[in-house]
Formats: structure tokens, sequence, C-alpha cells
């Protein structure tokens, strides 16, 4: 059982996520080929000592390609999570301390539209607008990604609101901004950072479905969703280039939850004294 | 004869042959781990519960008497330990508690054999124990089908004998009813019969009462008593209130710290205690019942906050509050009684603005609070002030005391940083928080050092009104008492007054100048406190007095 005096799952988290990390900031100097250049002589070789995960369709040395492609992909998941995350918190906290207003009435219906239309006609909605890059594509993603986080955190406030802790702050005279950041920010904060480690992972597929369609990254440049993408065509003949991106997209996901879990044990203060 | 009347041929549980103890916990060991210390709980622990008899565990919070029942029904949290110890159920059943060892969870016993036909439990929170998304009816088929003790026709006509042998005379109605339809103690008379329903060697009872007001309590109480006589049952009554023991139990064994103090029949050890605790423990609830000297103190007859036919509905229809007059005098300290359902925590409410009233008047030093909004709303915070029953949940778990009780001062812009300071850790003297509790937080600290926190915390702003909303109620008798002369010191020294809210009669009657007794959202009458038990007229209160009078009784 881990918790905060024993933070395995923290520790090990952050452990893994650096390893990845120096893998792929390192890519340039680590990867041994080019990922973009193309040998057509040695395409879908097996894994072997030039190619420690084989070649894919034109040539290329799937290691490099996957550890190039972290950089688009970890960097972009993470940056799209994280405004996700914030405009989440700040919309779920806003309806929820005032919950029945005008305000509250108007942002849930917003959140029930966003969640009925289809996430892919929006991003080809917003790519046919303004251009297929991969920043329209995170556009798409936030524009649809927060509405989770706001929802759990306005069930987390209404919760926190019924407390006793709530009230007690109300009759010692704190202001809605204080009783937002003091006392429901931290409750929400928790599990708002726990369902991010798991929304990571759709997140990544997502971006890679969308590379697929091409709407995000174009290629040759690498992705681990596109390369996802690329490998179901030959994956009959050839299995060993999806090993490298999933294996990638499996322990960046690991990673995040594992951290996710440690940092619910450091948060939660009545975890420590449980009696 | 008349188990045989409620459960057809099969009595064979219920009259039992010649077994004279039911339960025998022999040797029972357990610990806590907290982080990488061990806390024994339980030191080679060992009763017996003789058949057909109620016996109390009476102990105050940390003497282990829940830990005992969660050990007797195998639901310990994975953080205990069985160090040993073995239990007999009936004639029968031998039970290794100790049973995958290094675990500590009992782990390969067989538990859903005990729980409830060997073992039933009755809870302190009826309506939680019960499923808030099945109907009553749901939760007897549940239980007799998966027992197998009624085929599914049976069911219906079993359900309602136990109800009615229960006090239910609508068992029909009660068994479509969803659990928050009920009230609390109608909840725990369900249970009850849900728990009879299984026909159990042994009911164990969890506090069942401590979170009703007295008079479900009463009516709980004897029901609890009356079916154990008609049927014989044998009944493990955990309690830390001594009026409940002394209420129904034939025989008491006193727990303080893991070890038994004192064994024996109730009237001998409550009217002749010979362990020292016990003596404490009487002492301790006599102190709460003795009106104190000083009491008579004549408070000034100008009034500070004057109510004028508040009125409060919920959603539109469930009508709160009525009419309600009152009047609370500069200094006075004036006692508001009820039980649960009387609107008098919606009163405080309304007072301290966290509910707005439809209609009437709260009159402060001529402004009616109801009306203010935004800034003067936040101002009144300065004037009136309010401490919760539940005071570990009013106070935000990560903050250290110390930061507690300056949170008002930041709120309202009071001095700088250093003077906030020096006024917290001043009011947290008076309270009794001094050296390294300063720096703990609520989950390191005692229920009642978190209810000094919140004195201190609510007193920091000089307020004229405080409200003590059930303040004492969740604490230790023990702890009831030096809370009550913690509040009468301060309300000496800085000459506030109280509004004390509570269903307990005694604390009002020792504490307060007047006592108002509310009943169905408004207030019935208004007396001396110590002319309350001789004046009163009203049926009501005689009725709370006479509940709180008949379980006393032989105490004193």
């Amino acid at each position: 059982m881990s918790n905060a005096n024993h933070p395995v799952s923290l520790v090990s988290g952050i452990v893994v996520l650096g390893l990845l990390a120096i893998l792929i900031l390192g890519a340039p100097f680590l990867a041994p080929y080019d990922p973009v250049k193309q040998n057509v002589t040695e395409r879908l070789e097996k894994p072997s000592m030039e190619h420690p995960l084989g070649t894919d369709r034109f040539g290329r040395d799937v290691l490099s390609r996957t550890l190039h492609g972290g950089q688009t992909t970890l960097i972009s998941s993470v940056v799209a999570l994280c405004a996700a995350l914030i405009i989440g918190l700040f919309v779920g906290l806003t309806a929820g301390m005032f919950h029945g207003s005008i305000i509250d009435i108007i942002l849930m219906r917003l959140i029930d539209v966003l969640l009925s239309f289809p996430f892919m006609v929006l991003a080809m909605v917003i790519a046919a607008l303004f251009g297929t890059s991969l920043s329209h594509l995170l556009l798409a993603v936030v524009a649809v990604w927060w509405v989770s986080f706001a929802r759990l955190t306005r069930s987390v406030v209404l919760h926190a609101k019924n407390e006793t802790s709530f009230a007690a702050a109300r009759v010692l005279g704190a202001t809605n901004g204080a009783i937002i950041f003091k006392e429901l920010l931290p409750k929400a904060i928790s599990p708002v950072l726990i369902l991010a480690t798991f929304e990571l992972g759709s997140l990544i597929l997502s971006i890679a479905a969308l590379s697929f369609l091409g709407l995000g990254s174009q290629p040759p440049a690498p992705e681990w969703g596109s390369m996802l993408a690329d490998g179901r065509d030959h994956f009959m003949q050839a299995p060993h280039i999806l090993i490298g991106p999933a294996l990638f997209i499996f322990l960046t996901v690991l990673a995040f939850n594992l951290i996710g879990e440690g940092l619910r044990d450091r948060l939660d203060p009545y975890e420590k004294t449980e009696l | 004869m008349f188990a045989a009347r409620y459960f057809g041929e099969d009595t064979s549980i219920m009259v039992k042959k010649e077994i004279e103890t039911m339960l025998q916990v022999t040797n029972l060991q357990v610990a806590y781990k907290q982080g990488r210390q061990s806390v024994s709980v339980l030191d080679n622990l060992s009763f017996g519960l003789r058949q057909g008899e109620i016996l109390a565990l009476l102990g105050e919070s940390g003497s282990g008497k829940s830990t005992i029942a969660k050990a007797v029904t195998g639901l310990l949290p994975p953080s205990a330990h069985i160090g040993g110890g073995t239990m007999h159920i009936g004639s029968t059943l031998r039970v290794d508690m100790a049973v995958g060892k290094g675990r500590g969870k009992g782990r390969g016993i067989q538990w859903e054999r005990i729980r409830g036909r060997g073992v039933a439990m009755l809870f302190q929170d009826a309506q939680q124990a019960l499923n808030p998304v099945l109907k009553i009816g749901a939760h007897f088929r549940e239980s007799l089908l998966f027992h197998r003790l009624a085929s599914p026709d049976e069911v219906v006509p079993i359900s309602i004998r136990l109800l009615s042998l229960l006090g239910f005379t609508d068992g029909e109605r009660i068994l479509e009813c969803y659990p928050f339809q009920l009230s609390g103690g109608m909840c725990q008379r369900v249970c009850l019969a849900l728990a009879l329903c299984l026909k159990p060697s042994v009911l164990i009872a969890d506090e069942p009462t401590s979170a009703l007001d007295t008079v479900s309590q009463k009516e709980v109480l004897d029901l609890l008593k009356r079916t154990q006589k008609e049927l014989g049952l044998t009944v493990l009554l955990i309690t830390h209130d001594i009026a409940v023991a002394n209420a129904v139990s034939d025989r008491v064994i006193v727990l303080n710290k893991g070890a038994i103090e004192e064994e024996g029949d109730t009237r001998t050890v409550f009217s002749k205690p010979r362990a020292a605790y016990t003596r404490q423990l009487l002492s301790s609830r006599s102190q709460i019942a003795k009106p104190s000297r000083e009491r008579e103190s004549a408070h000034s007859r100008e009034p500070l906050l004057e109510i004028t036919g508040l009125e409060k509905t919920f959603d539109g229809k469930k009508r709160v509050l009525h009419d309600v007059n009152l009047t609370l005098n500069r200094k006075e300290i004036l006692g508001i009684l009820g039980g649960s359902g009387s609107g008098k925590s919606t009163l405080a409410r309304c007072i301290t603005g966290l509910e707005s009233p439809e209609g009437g008047h709260v009159i402060y030093r001529g402004t009616d609070i109801c009306r203010l909004r935004g800034k003067g709303k936040r101002g009144l915070c300065k004037h009136i002030q309010m401490v919760f029953q539940d005071a570990r949940a009013s106070l935000n778990a990560g903050r250290t005391a110390m930061q507690l009780v300056q949170e008002p001062l930041q709120y309202m812009h009071i001095g700088n940083k250093e003077e906030r300071e020096t006024l917290a850790s001043f009011y947290l003297h008076e309270v009794g928080i001094t050296g390294d509790l300063l720096k703990r937080r609520p989950p390191q600290l005692s229920t009642g050092q978190c209810q000094r926190i919140a004195i201190a915390r609510a007193l920091v702003l000089r307020p004229e009104v405080l409200i003590c909303d059930e303040a004492v109620s969740a604490l230790d008798m023990s702890v009831q008492a030096q809370i009550l002369a913690l509040l009468q010191r301060l309300h000496k020294q800085f000459g506030f007054s109280i509004l004390m809210i509570s269903h307990d009669i005694r604390v009002l009657r020792s504490f307060c100048h007047h006592i108002a007794v509310m009943n169905n959202g408004s207030f019935s009458e208004v007396k001396r406190a110590s002319a309350l038990l001789h004046e009163s007229k009203q049926s009501y209160t005689q009725l709370l007095l006479k509940c709180a009078g008949d379980m006393e009784e032989g105490l004193y």
C-alpha cells in the first residue's frame, strides 16, 4: 500500500516520466537515423542490429521516428490537457459556486451542447475554417476536453458546499474568492488531477486519430498517433512497426497514472492519519 | 411461544436450549497501524455475553468499544491488525480471529456465514445503513432470500409481522417507502426489524440511539428492550452514554483505553462504582446536570437580538419555521430545546445569514439583518458567530490551529500579520490550545480540541452573540463538561450573549438562564431554566422532560 510516507507510486511515476523525457528530448542525439529520411530498399524490415525496432513502409527507422515523434505527441497532449484542466476548473468552480444562478445555467447548457456535438466534426470544422495544423487540432481538443473537468469540479463543489466547513467559512465572513480558493479549490484539485491522468491516454489517442484523418501533424513529420495509423495497413506483415509507438504511449500513460495516484495520496490530508 | 407466532415453526434459534454463553470473546488483541508505528487498541480483552441479556459496553471515544464491534463482525479496516483471540458464537461456532495473520483482516474466515445469522449489527446512523435507492421492502427481500429464510411469497407477510412487532401499525406503507422518507428513529426501528428477521444469535448495537433526539431515543430503546425480552434476544450494546446503558442494559462493562475497568450488574455498577474511572465518568455527568452557582447572575434586560414572526419554508412546501418570536438579551445565555426536525438549526442558519427567511424580521441593534446584502451581510460576522456540532468538519483539514484562528481576521482585514498572530495565540491560549498543539492540523487533534479551536475562531472577532448549534452533543461526557465550563468562563470574561441550541435538556438546564422550547418550527414556551421542570404546562416539554428523566432513573 502506498501512502505519503512511502511515496512508491509518485517516485516511480516520476522516474519513468523522467526517463521518457530524456529519451524524447535527447532524440536528436540518441536517435540513430534521420526520422524522415526514406530508404525504399529497406522497407518493412524486421528488428535487427541496425534497426532495433525495424523499419516502416518507407524504410524509415521506427526507433528514430518514435523518439522524435514523442516531442510532438507528448508536448502537444500535455499542453492541451493543462489548458483543458485550467478552463474546466475555472468553469466548474464558477458554476458550482453560483449554483442555480443564470451563470450556472448558461455554462451547464454550453457543456451539454459540447458533449452532444461530435468531437471529430468540430475538429474538422475548425480545420476547414483555419486550415490544417497541429495547433488548430489542439484548439479543437481543448475546446471539447475541458467539459469533463468542469463537470467533475462542479459536482465536487456542490458536494463541498453542503459540508460544515463551507458554512463555517461563510459565518466567519469569507468572501466568495476566499471560499473558492481556500475551501473549494483544494477539494476539487485531487479528483481533477486523477481524472487528468486517465484523460491523458485517451487524449493522446484522439490526437492520433485526428492525425490519421490528416487534421493534425502533417506527414512526413513523425508523431505516435500517425505512426500507429500508418502501421495499421501493414501490421499483418510487419507487426513490429507498432511496438515502438504503442510501448511509448503505454509508458507515458502509466507514468502519468502513477504520478496521479501519488499526488492523490500527497494531497489528501486524511490519508495520513487513517485509524 | 411468542417467537413461534412471528417466525413460524422454526424457533430453534430464537428459543435457545441450555446455552449459557452466546458470545465469548477471549484474549482479543487489535492494533492499528499509524504510519510506521503500531498503536495497540485492545490488549488481551475477554468478555462473555450470556444468553438473553443486554450487555452494555460503556466507554468514551478511543476506548476501543467500536473496535470490538468491528472485530466481532469482521469489519475492521485494512490498517487494523488482529494479534490474536478467539470468538465462540453459540455452542457450535468457534472462530479464530487471527486467521490470515499478517494481513490482519481475518481473511479466510467465512464472515458471510457469521454476519446476519450469527451476529447481526445495528449501526449508529440507520439512515445511512440502509441503501438509499432501495425501498424498505427490497431490504427485507434481500436479507430473507439471501439467507434462505423465506420463499419469495412469504417475504411480505414476514416483513409486515416484524414491522408490527417494532411498533409500525402501517407495515404495508413502510415497505413501499424509501429510507429518506422515514425519520431517523423510524429508520433505526426498520434496521432493528431487518436484523431480527435473520434470527441472529447475537445482536450488536453500536451507538444505536446517539444520532437521535431524546424522544426517539427513548422510543427506540424501549422497543429494543421490549423485543429483547419477548424474543429472548442476546444484545451487545455499545454506547458512550451512561443514561442509555442505565436505561436498558442488564450488565455493563466499563472500558477505558482498551482494557476493562469494571464489570458487573448495571444497578450495582452505577450505584456503587468500584473503579475510579467509573466514578469519574459518573461525576462528569452529574457535573453537567448540576446547575452552576453563578448561573443566576443578573444579565441586563437590554434586548440585543429580536426575532419576530420569522417564516421559512424549504422547496416551497415544507414549512420549517413558522411565526418564530424570540428575544435575546445582552449577556444572556438562552437555550433552545427541541427534537430533530423542530427547526432549531434552521433558525441558527437564518440568524447567521446562511439561509434567508421568507418573512419576519431578525433585528440586531436596530437593523433587520435578514435584509442585509453583500458587504453589510459579511460585516455581520463581526457581531454574530457560530460554533457547529461537528467541530472537525467545520475546520479545514489542511491548516494548522494558528492558521485557522487567523482566518476570520484575514477575511475582515483586521490588523497586520503580527497583530493577527498575537490575537490568535491569545484566544487559543484562552481556550487551552498552547505549545505544540498550535502547529497541529485537525486530523491530528482530538474532537474536543477541534471544538476548542472552533470556539477560539468564533471569538477572535469579539462577537456579541455566539450561537452554539449542538456544540457539545458529539463529545464525550467528560469533554462536554470541560467545554461547557470553558464556555461559561469565556462568557463571564468577555460578556457576550450565547444562544445554545441543543436536544439535551440536561445541558441546557445547567447552562442557560432561560430555555425556549421549540416544536414543529415555532416556540411553544420560554421559561427560566430552573423553573422549566415544575412550571411547564406544555405537553411537549413534559414529554421531553419525562423521556430524559426515565433514562436517568436511578443514576444519581
